[in-house]
């Protein structure tokens, strides 16, 4: 075990009561990506189902290129979020991406949030994602399995390019795409090929006159195009972090639609696949689904630690 | 003579034939400190041994818009310049000073209208002409988004602000610069000349783009707004190639007027600048050497007479170490005098006109600029360059490459990659160590006129100026006149900020560090990479560091290098921007789990700051968990200081070896990290 057990038992208790120092100190053992960590992250799980603290929080994934103001409607919503309700906590995980040649990552987002001091409702905390292309890391889950049940809300902020977007579905109740209007081309829009992931658009930097009204329709066309036939095309929001416009809309939608929702098992599977296809390659997956795959080592409700930890990968 | 002509291709003649000298440049000494009054003092002397214009530097609250006893203020308050509450401080500061015979240049930005309206109101309540008064604001906020940062409000209301400057300039202050375009700032943080040029080419373009669209200058007196436009200019090492870029300005500037505001009268095409000499180049070591880079590179500016600066200001030669004492600034306004007094430059026409070499290297500058002026053209302007962080990227890259080149060797800087043995300066050998310190007693003076203000003033007049501010910034009329009766009605700087922070917002600028990279690599940086490889298998976490400014200081450089070479190395970076509190760095710090916090300042409050960060760490119940090193321009008498603080390491410009300095910084997390393990 990579924490000796009573400092990490005083971990666990710091953090049920939100305190940032003891609170942060755990998320980096749920970041640890050594083997010895598994037991630890284990066993603060089974600490914190103990003290009654079990998976609460509605998973909302916040993706879309950079510099379409992702960051800073973030920061702006949270605090909305907390003024109205007022008996919820919010979590942000934002996610940037690593340098393939030194390892290291420049994690900015904060540079955009202004949070109150001391204020034991909100936690933000930057993750690398070991990937020079950013969406999901290899401890993106795994956090986010400590913090949903800590908060009420627990925010992913990515990098939105392709591929990611699908794992944030994996990952997230509710996904929201933040856009920035462009020079009002629907070919753009399609071209990103992100359409049919997310639960709502949002426009954002919706205060820059005539060219993002001319975005906000051929966005409108581009989604009935992209995704003909749905009873209920997804919404669009048009927000502005600069007058503010949009942005109680954007915070509505969060509390009436961001519930927790019913794939909590499903995820777990495909983030225990993942993680085996990330440690042991493909053979590895071949042998684990030989094995009975994630149902089997999942069982009745062990958990994802207590799967992660109980696995065995056979020798050839 | 008489069947010759009598003009001689070396001699310089008037309208009437007669042989004639030029008239000097202004002389200009940036300053300003502690107080209205002690600055006045200043002020006074400086101009009795022969500075010929003033030029005023702000404290940083003063120029964020902040009042002195604001919590963000406190430790800023006259460090960097004077402070400025209300009109009251503004008698003190031109006490005895006609305004009808100063040219003042107020290095200001964010409140630059403010502090117009200050000086305006100051000349009605002394019954002076204000169609007399010379000077310059110096406003210009695109350099602040890029390098300098003391921005408040968003792109367009700021740019609102300057235009509606200019609309009242035109008519009430005629001789007034209401901004300067700046590209001083630039080459601070990183720019090449071409750059430079470039990017203040666009900023001046776009701000006369601004004006014209507002449609509240008639043409017919457009010519005479363009002939408004100044410049601030930087003048670097490399003497020969800046002479060059002043010729390329002042040819593309004429060519800029003429074809894109159709201005017809030569005079208004004019590019007219003022310069500060390079401090970037500046050295901590061997410092006596940076007189002579004082010298060449006033001689950059000055010595081709088509292309030669209208005023100028040179910094002191112990600027990496401090900010200037008087002394420090009268050896540098001599360097002046000498050169326009003592020698025979002031006697020649141009020097270099039809050199083939300057011909060919101007054209070559004007080449480069032009295709970068397309491309900002191609982004939409200056604006969008701007805010989708084309141009910061820009400026951090370069600023990246040439750290780099120093690393390497690549570029030579005497006494700090080669000649390092030296005989130490005896200019550094007095009680204080050659600095300048702050006097706290003229500081605590300061904030008390500004109570005394409050108090005195007629508090319905006050409020009803504020409310005609906020009306007007709603409605979109000039915010000028309301500006002035808001001065004269004894507002302070903190509350006229405060009204135009409620109706325009604030800004964050893109950082431009996402995505950069710096060129040094080889065995010493593998090694840094490979142990901070080893912490992660060892920890469970690469190292965190945190790289923060707090206070009001924005000169970013410095900590955008940092940030850049740690992630280089291999460490996670959280950077955390500008302008926050010590608190609210500390609450990243903890909120990141980092394993040190790395601070930079430049503003001379290492002190306080110092103290507020050790006290919010301890409040955190972090502070024997994450160690804190500082970095900047940080006196050495003050380095025990910061130690016994806390504070693990002192690191200074000579600590410009970055793979050095990140080995260093692995060093002491590591030794904490096993301490912690212990």
């Amino acid at each position: 075990m990579s924490v000796a057990e009573g400092h990490l038992a005083a971990l666990v208790e710091g953090a049920c009561t939100l305190q940032k120092f003891p609170l942060a100190r755990l998320v980096s053992v749920f970041e640890d990506p050594r083997p010895q960590a598994i037991a630890s992250r284990a066993a603060a799980i089974e600490m914190l189902t103990k003290a009654g603290f079990g998976s609460k929080a509605a998973v909302l994934g916040l993706t879309g290129t950079p510099g379409a103001g992702k960051s800073t409607l973030l920061g702006q919503v949270a605090l909305r979020l907390l003024d109205k309700r007022k008996d919820s906590a919010v979590a942000v995980l934002a996610i940037d991406p690593s340098s393939q040649r030194s390892g290291g990552a420049l994690l900015g987002d904060r540079t955009r949030v202004h949070l109150p001091i001391n204020e034991r409702r909100v936690y933000f905390r930057s993750q690398a994602s070991d990937r020079e292309l950013g969406g999901l890391g290899r401890a993106t889950y795994p956090v986010v399995r400590l913090l949903e049940r800590l908060f009420d809300y627990v925010f992913v902020e990515t990098v939105g390019i392709g591929q990611s977007e699908i794992e944030v579905e994996r990952l997230a109740d509710r996904v929201y795409l933040v856009m920035q209007p462009m020079a009002g081309d629907q070919v753009q829009f399609m071209k990103a090929g992100i359409m049919e992931v997310p639960h709502v658009f949002i426009l954002n930097k919706y205060d820059a006159g005539e060219s993002a009204r001319r975005s906000y329709h051929a966005l409108r066309a581009s989604i009935d195009f992209a995704r003909p036939g749905e009873a209920e095309p997804p919404p669009i929001l048009r927000t502005s972090a600069v007058t503010g416009e949009g942005l109680d809309a954007l915070v509505e939608d969060i509390v009436t639609h961001g519930t927790r929702g019913v794939g909590a098992r499903a995820r777990e599977s495909y983030f225990l696949e993942k993680w085996v296809h990330d440690e042991y390659g493909r053979f590895g997956v071949g042998l684990f689904e030989e094995q009975g795959g994630a149902e089997a080592l999942l069982g009745s409700d062990r958990g994802f630690e207590a799967a992660q930890a109980a696995y065995r990968p056979p020798h050839r | 003579m008489t069947n010759e002509d009598p003009r001689a291709a070396h001699q310089l003649h008037d309208s009437k034939g007669s042989v004639t000298t030029d008239r000097p440049w202004i002389f200009r000494t940036y300053s300003g400190h502690s107080s209205p009054a002690a600055s006045n003092a200043l002020y006074r002397s400086n101009l009795g041994k022969g500075q010929t214009g003033l030029s005023i530097a702000f404290d940083l609250p003063t120029q964020t818009g902040y009042s002195s006893d604001h919590d963000l203020a406190r430790p800023e308050v006259g460090k960097v310049g004077v402070p400025i509450n209300s009109l009251d401080d503004f008698h003190v500061l031109f006490d005895q000073i006609p305004l009808e015979q100063m040219n003042t240049s107020m290095t200001i930005n964010g409140t630059a209208m403010w502090l117009l309206a200050l000086y305006v109101a100051l000349g009605r309540e002394r019954g002076e002409d204000m169609s007399k008064f010379q000077g310059t604001t110096q406003n210009d906020i695109v350099k602040e988004y890029l390098a300098r940062g003391t921005y408040i409000f968003p792109p367009e209301a700021s740019f609102r602000l300057i235009a509606e400057m200019y609309e009242y300039c035109l008519d009430a202050i005629p001789r007034w610069n209401a901004s300067n375009i700046c590209s001083y700032h630039l080459q601070e943080a990183g720019a090449t000349p071409a750059q430079e040029l470039a990017f203040a080419l666009a900023n001046a373009t776009g701000m006369l783009d601004v004006i014209k669209e507002r449609g509240n200058v008639p043409p017919e007196r457009f010519g005479e707004l363009v002939g408004r436009i100044s410049f601030f200019v930087n003048s670097g090492i490399r003497f020969i190639e800046e002479m060059c870029k002043m010729r390329s300005f002042t040819e593309l500037w004429d060519e800029i007027t003429q074809e894109r505001y159709g201005v017809t009268d030569p005079k208004q095409r004019l590019f007219r600048y003022g310069v500060q000499v390079n401090s970037l180049g500046l050295t901590e070591q061997q410092p006596e050497n940076n007189a002579w880079r004082i010298l060449i590179e006033t001689l950059g500016v000055t010595l081709s007479r088509n292309a030669r600066c209208r005023a100028l200001q040179l910094p002191a030669w112990n600027e990496a170490l401090s900010l200037p004492r008087p002394w420090d600034q009268q050896w540098a306004l001599r360097l002046q005098q000498i050169l326009a007094y003592e020698t025979d430059l002031l006697e020649y026409p141009d020097l270099f006109d039809g050199s083939p070499v300057i011909t060919s290297k101007v054209e070559d500058l004007k080449r480069q600029t032009r295709e970068e002026l397309e491309r900002i053209r191609g982004l939409g302007g200056i604006r969008p360059a701007v805010e989708s962080g084309y141009l910061k990227s820009q400026l951090v890259k370069s600023m990246s490459e040439r750290m780099s080149r120093i690393n390497t060797g690549e570029q030579i800087i005497v006494g700090v990659n080669r000649w390092t043995d030296a005989i130490e300066s005896p200019l550094l050998g007095d009680s204080a160590g050659g600095i300048f310190t702050v006097d706290a007693e003229e500081v605590r003076r300061a904030v008390a006129a500004l109570d005394t203000t409050r108090t005195t003033r007629d508090a319905t007049r006050a409020a009803a100026a504020l409310v005609a501010l906020e009306a007007a910034a709603r409605d979109g009329s000039n915010l000028m006149e309301p500006s002035i009766e808001c001065a004269l009605a004894r507002v302070t700087t903190g509350e006229w900020s405060d009204v135009l922070r409620k109706v325009f917002g604030e800004y964050r600028p893109p950082t431009g560090v996402e995505g950069q990279k710096l060129l040094i690599d080889g065995d010493r940086v593998d090694a840094v990479r490979k142990r901070a490889s080893e912490f992660l298998e060892r920890t469970g976490h690469r190292p965190r560091i945190v790289v923060g400014k707090p206070g009001l200081d924005g000169h970013s450089n410095g900590a955008e290098v940092i940030a850049v070479a740690a992630r280089h190395c291999g460490f996670d970076v959280i950077y955390s921007g500008i302008r926050l509190t010590p608190q609210e760095i500390v609450q990243t710090a903890v909120e990141e789990a980092v394993d040190i916090i790395g601070i930079s300042i430049l503003s001379g409050s290492h002190l306080e700051l110092a103290e507020q960060v050790m006290t919010s760490l301890k409040a955190a119940g972090a502070d024997r968990h994450i160690p804190v090193i500082f970095g900047g321009i940080i006196p050495k008498g003050d380095h025990a200081t910061l130690t016994a603080m806390g504070i693990k390491r002192v690191f200074t410009p000579s600590d410009f070896d970055l793979t050095e300095l990140m080995s260093h910084v692995l060093d002491i997390v590591e030794e904490n990290a096993a301490v912690a393990a212990g």
